[in-house]
């Protein structure tokens, strides 16, 4: 076993762990629990086995088991991005809608509603 | 004759300068004033106020495409049979109001939008002349609508096309979503020729190239993504 191996295996271990820890707390839910946890496997299967990636390479027609693994990265992280644009607009809408409802209800010629004039002392 | 109920709505970022005259000068004529200060950070909002506007404010500043929104949905909540929306900078003439009003209440159409390049236009400075005439190009591209002027801000809408359009897109892209909705909704729309005044306050807060180009992309993206 390379030096590698000894340091990354058991880090992606520790992220599986973590990765379980948050799903049993309810941060995660289960089904991306289990996406995380697929990918971190895949990842450590990869570093343990590495001619595994390049025979899964070389069947996509790709020379090198690392290229693979980077293309792979380059996608997911396009796909990131797209997904965090997405939740970001749909965000922005969202604020949007809010910022217009106080506007409405504050609109200068009508009392401001849920508030009782102030009290005298 | 019973007279329509006419609302301005008046979208407003950083206008104190001039809002104050633009608003009065509009109530001469149209009492019913609303101004949607859009997050200003100088005294949009007061000097409106104390023009006599009705005032509505958004905490944030959420783009000109929003503020429209809400100047429509509060000219509805208030009874508007009749709703036209004027920029507050000064650039759209009192005097073209009732030519935009007139065939809303003839009930000739639903919208009635102002085209700069329609009948006498005054004259229009000729760059942004050439990125007008390509923004319009580009809205009757993807609208299918046969407009002259896409990008004005003087329009009129009947209370029935103000209920029906819904503008999503929250920065300068919604004047193509405007069109694109009057289209997909069925709404009967005109042009109506207005005089833009092109003073040196208004040319410097209008768009540049790479505005235009933001807009275009803004647009674009909304499309695809709703």
């Amino acid at each position: 076993m390379i030096l590698f191996q000894w340091i990354g295996i058991p880090l992606l271990a520790l992220l599986a762990l973590v990765t379980v820890a948050a799903a049993v707390r309810r941060q995660l839910t289960w089904s991306a629990a289990v996406a995380w946890t697929l990918l971190w496997t895949a990842a450590a299967a990869a570093i343990a086995v590495p001619d595994a990636t390049m025979s899964l390479a070389h069947l996509l027609g790709i020379d090198r088991g690392a290229d693979l693994v980077f293309y792979c990265a380059i996608l997911a992280m396009f796909a990131g991005f797209f997904v965090v644009f997405v939740r970001f607009r749909r965000m922005e809408q969202q604020l949007t809608r809010i910022v217009r409802q106080l506007a409405l209800r504050d609109a200068s010629d009508s009392a401001p509603r849920g508030s009782d004039p102030p009290q005298r002392p | 004759m019973n007279r329509e109920r006419v609302f301005i709505v008046m979208p407003a970022y950083n206008e104190a300068r001039v809002i104050g005259r633009v608003v009065r000068e509009v109530r001469e004529r149209y009492p019913d004033v609303i101004v949607v200060d859009d997050g200003s950070l100088d005294e949009t909002a007061r000097q409106a106020r104390e023009s006599g506007a009705i005032v509505a404010r958004h905490v944030l500043n959420r783009g000109q495409g929003a503020a429209l929104q809400t100047g429509l949905a509060l000219g509805l909540e208030r009874g508007a049979d009749v709703i036209v929306t004027f920029d507050s900078d000064g650039q759209h003439r009192v005097e073209d109001i009732p030519a935009l009003i007139a065939p809303i209440a003839a009930g000739a159409a639903d919208v009635a939008l102002g085209s700069r390049f329609q009948g006498a236009a005054a004259e229009v400075p000729p760059l942004r002349r050439l990125m007008l005439r390509c923004a319009t190009r580009f809205t009757r591209l993807v609208s299918g609508a046969d407009v002259t002027d896409a990008h004005n801000g003087i329009r009129a809408f009947s209370r029935r096309a103000a209920l029906a359009i819904e503008i999503t897109m929250d920065r300068m892209a919604h004047a193509s979503e405007l069109i694109d909705q009057i289209r997909r909704k069925r709404l009967r729309f005109v042009e109506v020729p207005v005089t833009i005044r092109y003073t040196e306050y208004s040319r410097a807060k209008g768009q540049g190239a790479a505005g235009a180009v933001r807009i275009l992309l803004d647009y674009l993206l909304g499309r695809l993504l709703g």
